[in-house]
C-alpha cells in the first residue's frame, strides 16, 4: 500500500460541499470585490494587557485595496489602461524574506566551489519551518516571516555550512598565501559581496572584520575566525531578506540600485542569487535600460538553473502536495507506490517541455494532447510502449494539457474520484474565482445508502435541484462531471465509481468568457484557453508568485502591461515571463512609507 | 545590540543539567521519571504551566454526558476514558464562541476561524480564496493565547528560555488549516510554523552534556562563543537596518530580532531551582519512524507528550500548544477501521456517521489521558507535573455537521495548584464565551493584571469565567 498522505489543503476543506442556504447567494463573477486588508505583519507585542483588543483590530502595513487580478483595470481592456499610465507607479514593495527554496538555491550557488557543502544543502534546510501558504503559494512577502523557530534552523544551518566551508581547502585563498587579518578583510570583502548582494559598506566590513579579531583574541585560528564570519554572515538579515535600502527615489517612486536590480532578475527567474554576469553589469552600470534588463532577462531564461521557477508550478498546481495523497488500496491496488513523485514528475517534464520551447504557449498548456511520461507512469495509465525511466512527450488523444493531468486528478477521495473538488481547482486555480465554504447542517459525503443505484453525476444534479444548493455548485459541478472519464489516480475509464456510464457533456457557466456547452475534456480545455478570463487568472497567478505579492489596486498599469504583451505574444509562456520585466513592479519600488 | 551582557560568560544552560549523563538513558521516559524526593529537601515553589491540546471537527454535542450535574455529571461512550480522572477535571460546557459577531468580510468559516480559536480576533483578508464570503480570507489578525501568555510570562521570568513551543501531528503544510497559534501583534496576520517533528523539537531544545568530559566542555564553549558573537553582530546590524525600512517592514525585523533574543535566552540564562529538578534527565524517544505516515500519528503525538513533559519539568517553558493535528482534518483513521476522511464524515449526519466519529474522538480522549499519565509520573517542585499544570483540550467546532460554534465543551485537566475546584461541569449555556475562558487561563497563570484578551465582541462576559475557583 503506498503511504500516500492526506492532503488537507485548499482543494479538500471546500470539497464535496453541498451548499445551500444564504452563504452562497451572492454574485459570482471571475472579480473579488475590493475589500480592504487587514495586512499582514510581524513583531512582539500582543494583545495580552490592561484594555487592548476592545473593537475590531484594523490592518496594517497592507491597507491598499485587494483585488484579484485583472479587476484592478476597473472594466477597461489593458490597452485602454496603458494609455492612461504615464508616472510609474510600482504598488507595494513589501520586504522579501528568501523562501525555503530560494535559500537553498542560494546556498548552493554561494558554495558552487564547495562541492561537499552543495551536497549537504538539502540536509540541513530539511527541518526549515514550511512557509505559511497565501493564494496558494510560499514565497508570499507578507507572511514569510522569521520566528523563533526558523530562526533557530538558519542558526543550526549556518554552522554546519560555516564549519564545512571554513574546512575546506579552496574556500579562502590568501593572496599573499599568509593566513591572517589582512586575508580575512579581503575574504570579508569578496565573499561578503555575494552574501550580501552587494558590496559591502566600510560599516559592514568593520562588524566582519572585528568578529575575526575577537576570535584571534579568544585564542582561535585563522580558519575558526573564517567560520565565525560565514556563520554570522548567513545570519544577517542582509542575506535572510532582499533588501532595497539604496533605491534612488523620485517622487512617489524610486529606481532600485544596479544591485538591487540584479537580485530582482536573478531571484525572478533562478530563485537564486545574481551570477558573476549579473554582478559585473551591476558593477558597471549595465543594468539600466528596459533593454540591458530585458537582455539579462532572456540570458538567464536561457540558463539550466531557470529551471528553478519550475518552483511556480510546483505551487500554483499543489504538486507539493501530492505525497499527501491517500487512496484505498482495496479500491486502487497495487499502485505504484511512487506515484506521487511520477504525476509531479509528469507535469514537471510537460511544463519544462512547454517553457523551453520557444512557442510554447497557454493554449498547449491547458489542451495539448500529449504529456510525458516514463516507464512507471505510462504502466500506471496503461500507455503502451514506453520504456525506460526517462520522461518521454506521449500522445494522449482526448487528454488536454495540464488539466488532465495526473496530478489535477489526484485531487480526489481515498475511494473515488470528487467531481466537486476537480471542479473546485478549476474555479480557483484557472478561473481564480472565489467560492464561499460551506454553511453547515449538509451532508457532504454523497454516500447515502438509498442513492447506491446513481452516479456521483447524478446524485449531485439532485441536490442541486435545490436552489440555495445550486447556487455554488453550479460553480464546480458543472466543471467537475468533465473529468470523470478519469478514475482517482488518473486513469481512464468509461464506468464510473458507482458502475454507472461515465458521461462528460456539461455547460460551464458563470465565467465571464468561457461558458459554454462541452463535450469532454479537450473541449473543456479549448474554451478556457481561449477565454480572456482565464488568461487574466493564469497572468494573476505569475505575479502573485514571481512578485511574491497580490496584485492590489495600484498595480493596474503593471497588470495591463503584462496583459498586453502576453497577448500580443500570442499567449506565450516564456515571453510572459520576460514581459514580467517591463512592468512598474518590476522596474521600480516604492518609497518607503 | 543585545540588550542584556552576563557579568562573566556562561556555559551553555544545558551543560548544568543535573542527572545528564552525557549518554541518553535506554529508559522509558516513566521509568526514568519514578518520583524521587531528593535529599527530603523541602522543594522550591513550582511555576504553573498551561498546555493547550486540540483535536478536530467538533464531536456529537448530545452523546456527551448521559447526566450533567455539577458534580453528579456522568460521560458517555467517547468521554468515558476520563472517568479514572474526573476529581482533576473541570468540564466547562457550552460555551460559544459568538464568531457570528464579527462583520462579514472580517469572519472565516466555522472550521477556520474555530482553528484559531485561542486567538479570538477577526480574520484579515489576502490569502484563500474560499471560506470567505465573496472575498479572500486571511489569517487571524492577534495573537493566540499560548503566545500571549508565553510572552507574558517571558515578562516574569526575563531568562525564560522559550515563550512557548507548538506542536502538530501530521503533514507539515503550513495553511489556514493547520496553523492554529499566532503571533500578533494585534492587527497583523503572523501565523506561526508548528514543529511537526518530535525527533527535531526535542533535538532542538535539549542538548545534555556531560560537564566532567573536558573535550566536550571545551568545544561546548567555543560554539558558545560562536553562537553568541553572531547574534551581537546580527542584533547590532538589524538594529540599524529597522532605522531604515518602513513600518511593515520594521515589524517584520522587529519579530525577528525577537526570535534572535529567544535564541540568546537559551544560551544565556541561568538554570532555575526547577531545571535542576530529577525529572529534567535525557529521555529516550526510541527508533525513529516516518512522522508523517499517519499509521505513526500516535506514536509521534506520544512523543510530543514526552516531550512537553519534560520541557515543563526543564522550566524551558511554561505554556506549550499541541495539535493532534490540524483544523478541519480529513485523517483516515484507518487504525480503527475507517475509510473516508475524518472531516468528510464529520458533515455526514446519519447515525453511522456520528458512530465513527465517537470512535475518533474516544481514541483521541484514551490517548490524552497518556499525557495525564505522563505528567502524573514526572516529579516537579513538591508533587508532580501534573500539580503544576493545566491541560486545556479544545477543538475548533462543538459539533461537524452543524458546524456548530455555541454548545462548545473546553475541558481543564489537571490539578494546576489547586487554582480550580475540580470534579465538576459547569453549564455555561452558551453565555460565556471561548475568550471568556482564555482570560481564566491568563488567570490561573497569575496574570491579573490582564484584564481583557481578543476582540470585545467576542467575548460575552468579558470577565474570566465564573464559579471555577
Amino acid at each position: 500500500m503506498p503511504t500516500f498522505r492526506n492532503h488537507l489543503g485548499l482543494a479538500v476543506v471546500a470539497a464535496g460541499l453541498v451548499l445551500p442556504g444564504a452563504a452562497c447567494t451572492g454574485r459570482v463573477t471571475g472579480r473579488a470585490g475590493a475589500t480592504s486588508t487587514g495586512g499582514p505583519g510581524a513583531g512582539n507585542s500582543t494583545g495580552a494587557g490592561n484594555g487592548t483588543g476592545a473593537g475590531g483590530a484594523t490592518g496594517q502595513g497592507g491597507s491598499t485595496q485587494m483585488v484579484a487580478g485583472p479587476a484592478v483595470l476597473n472594466g477597461m481592456t489593458p490597452e485602454q489602461v496603458l494609455a492612461t499610465c504615464q508616472a510609474p507607479n510600482p504598488g507595494r514593495s513589501p520586504l522579501r524574506r528568501l523562501s525555503n527554496a530560494e535559500y537553498r538555491n542560494t546556498i548552493t550557488d554561494l558554495f558552487a566551489s564547495v562541492p561537499t557543502i552543495v551536497s549537504m544543502v538539502p540536509a540541513v534546510t530539511a527541518e526549515f519551518p514550511p512557509e505559511p501558504v497565501s493564494l496558494g503559494f510560499r514565497n508570499s512577502g507578507d507572511y514569510l516571516n522569521v520566528p523563533t523557530l526558523a530562526a533557530q534552523k538558519y542558526m543550526d544551518a549556518a554552522d554546519a555550512i560555516s564549519t564545512a566551508a571554513a574546512a575546506a581547502p579552496s574556500f579562502v585563498t590568501c593572496a599573499n598565501g599568509t593566513k591572517d587579518a589582512t586575508c580575512a578583510a579581503a575574504f570579508v570583502a569578496s565573499f561578503g559581496k555575494q552574501v550580501y548582494r552587494r558590496p559591502l559598506t566600510a560599516a559592514d566590513t568593520s562588524q566582519y572584520t572585528a568578529l575575526y579579531q575577537k576570535a584571534i583574541s579568544s585564542g582561535y585560528d585563522f580558519q575558526t575566525g573564517i567560520e565565525w564570519i560565514v556563520y554570522a554572515m548567513l545570519q544577517s538579515q542582509q542575506f535572510l531578506y532582499r533588501f532595497e535600502l539604496n533605491s534612488k527615489p523620485t517622487g512617489a517612486y524610486a529606481t532600485p540600485s544596479p544591485y538591487e536590480m540584479a537580485s530582482r532578475l536573478s531571484y525572478l527567474y533562478w530563485q537564486s542569487m545574481p551570477d558573476q554576469t549579473l554582478f559585473a553589469a551591476a558593477d558597471s552600470g549595465q543594468l539600466a535600460t528596459q533593454a540591458q534588463i530585458e537582455a539579462q532577462a532572456r540570458r538567464l531564461l536561457a540558463d539550466p538553473k531557470a529551471s528553478r521557477l519550475l518552483e511556480y508550478f510546483n505551487e500554483w498546481l499543489s504538486l507539493d502536495a501530492l505525497g499527501e495523497m491517500t487512496r484505498d488500496p482495496t479500491v486502487f491496488p497495487n499502485l505504484d507506490p511512487n506515484l506521487p513523485s511520477l504525476l509531479q514528475q509528469e507535469t514537471y517534464a510537460f511544463v519544462s517541455d512547454l517553457m523551453s520551447s520557444p512557442t510554447g504557449d497557454f493554449t498547449t498548456l491547458l489542451t495539448a494532447p500529449y504529456t510525458f511520461a516514463n516507464a512507471a507512469l505510462a504502466k500506471h495509465y496503461g500507455f503502451p510502449g514506453v520504456t525506460g525511466t526517462a520522461f518521454q512527450k506521449v500522445a494522449t488523444p482526448g487528454r488536454s494539457g495540464v488539466l488532465t493531468q495526473g496530478m489535477m486528478l489526484a485531487h480526489d477521495k481515498a475511494t473515488r474520484t470528487s467531481i466537486v473538488r476537480r471542479g473546485l481547482e478549476v474555479r480557483t486555480e484557472v478561473l481564480c474565482q472565489i467560492v464561499p465554504a460551506p454553511p453547515p447542517n449538509v451532508n457532504i459525503t454523497l454516500d447515502d445508502a438509498s442513492q447506491a443505484n446513481l452516479s456521483q453525476k447524478q446524485r449531485l444534479e439532485q441536490h442541486r435541484t435545490n436552489a440555495s444548493c445550486a447556487s455554488c455548485h453550479n460553480l464546480m459541478d458543472p466543471i467537475g462531471v468533465v473529468f470523470e472519464g478519469f478514475d482517482a489516480v488518473g486513469r481512464p475509464r468509461t464506468l464510473d465509481d458507482s458502475g454507472q456510464p461515465v458521461v462528460t457533456a456539461s455547460t460551464v457557466g458563470f465565467s465571464q468568457d468561457a461558458n459554454g456547452d462541452v463535450s469532454d475534456p479537450a473541449a473543456l480545455g479549448q474554451l478556457l484557453a481561449k477565454s480572456d478570463e482565464v488568461r487574466g487568472c493564469y497572468a494573476t497567478n505569475t505575479f502573485r508568485f514571481f512578485y511574491g505579492r497580490e496584485v492590489e489596486a495600484p498595480d493596474a498599469c503593471s497588470m495591463a502591461r503584462l496583459l498586453v504583451d502576453f497577448k500580443s505574444t500570442g499567449y506565450n509562456l516564456k515571453e510572459l515571463l520576460v514581459g514580467l520585466t517591463r512592468t512598474d513592479a518590476f522596474l521600480y519600488r516604492e518609497v518607503s512609507p | 545590540m543585545s540588550s542584556y551582557k552576563p557579568p562573566c560568560k556562561p556555559l551553555s544552560r544545558r551543560t548544568f543539567l543535573r542527572g545528564a549523563s552525557g549518554v541518553a538513558l535506554a529508559l522509558p521516559m516513566l521509568d526514568a521519571m519514578t518520583p524521587r524526593r531528593a535529599f527530603g529537601q523541602a522543594a522550591p515553589a513550582a511555576p504553573k504551566r498551561i498546555m493547550f491540546v486540540f483535536q478536530s471537527n467538533g464531536d456529537q454535542i448530545s452523546r456527551r454526558f448521559t447526566a450533567t450535574g455539577e458534580t453528579t455529571f456522568q460521560f458517555d461512550e467517547f468521554l468515558a476514558p476520563l472517568e479514572p480522572y474526573r476529581q482533576d477535571l473541570l468540564i466547562l460546557h457550552n460555551l460559544d464562541k459568538r464568531f457570528g459577531k464579527l462583520p462579514a468580510g472580517s469572519v472565516a468559516d466555522n472550521h477556520e476561524q474555530g482553528g484559531s480559536s485561542l486567538a479570538p480576533w477577526p480574520s484579515g483578508t489576502g490569502s484563500y480564496p474560499i471560506g470567505g464570503a465573496m472575498t479572500t480570507i486571511g489569517f487571524v489578525l492577534g495573537p493566540s493565547a499560548d503566545r500571549a501568555i508565553g510572552e507574558r510570562s517571558l515578562k516574569d521570568v526575563p531568562s525564560l528560555p522559550y515563550q512557548h513551543l507548538v506542536y502538530r501531528v501530521g503533514g507539515n503544510h503550513n495553511d489556514i488549516w493547520n496553523l492554529h497559534s499566532h503571533a500578533g501583534p494585534v492587527g497583523t496576520q503572523s501565523p506561526i510554523p508548528p514543529e511537526t517533528d518530535p525527533y527535531a523539537a526535542y533535538a532542538r531544545i535539549f542538548t545534555f552534556n556531560d560537564p566532567n568530559d573536558a573535550a566536550a566542555q571545551a568545544a561546548i564553549k567555543k560554539k558558545l562563543a560562536k553562537q553568541q558573537s553572531a547574534l551581537d553582530l546580527v542584533l547590532a546590524e538589524a538594529a540599524t537596518l529597522e532605522t531604515k525600512v518602513g513600518a511593515a517592514d520594521k515589524m517584520k525585523l522587529d519579530m525577528h530580532m525577537s526570535s534572535l533574543r529567544d535564541i540568546e535566552r537559551t544560551l544565556q540564562s541561568p538554570m532555575t531551582s526547577t531545571a535542576a529538578g530529577m525529572a529534567c534527565v535525557p529521555t529516550d524517544l526510541g527508533t525513529k519512524i516516518d512522522v508523517f505516515n499517519d499509521d505513526n500519528h500516535i506514536v509521534i503525538g506520544n512523543l510530543f507528550f514526552k516531550i512537553s513533559a519534560l520541557a515543563f519539568a526543564c522550566d524551558l517553558t511554561r505554556t506549550i500548544q499541541f495539535n493532534w493535528s490540524g483544523n478541519t482534518s480529513n485523517r483516515i483513521y484507518k487504525n480503527l477501521g475507517m475509510t473516508q476522511g475524518h472531516h468528510d464524515m464529520s458533515h455526514d449526519s446519519s447515525d453511522p456517521a456520528f458512530a465513527n466519529i465517537r470512535a475518533i474522538h474516544k481514541h483521541l480522549w484514551t490517548q490524552n489521558t497518556t499525557l495525564y499519565d505522563i505528567l502524573k509520573n514526572t516529579p516537579d517542585g513538591a508533587g508532580t507535573l501534573w500539580d503544576n499544570t493545566l491541560v486545556v483540550h479544545w477543538n475548533e467546532l462543538a459539533q461537524g455537521d452543524t458546524h456548530a460554534i455555541n454548545n462548545c465543551m473546553v475541558i481543564f485537566a489537571g490539578v494546576a495548584q489547586n487554582t480550580f475546584r475540580r470534579g465538576r461541569l459547569l453549564d455555561f449555556q452558551n453565555k460565556a464565551s471561548y475568550s471568556d475562558m482564555l482570560l481564566s487561563c491568563f488567570q490561573y497563570m497569575g496574570f491579573s493584571d490582564v484584564t481583557s484578551f481578543g476582540d470585545s465582541r467576542l467575548a460575552w462576559l468579558g470577565t474570566p469565567l465564573p464559579g471555577l475557583t
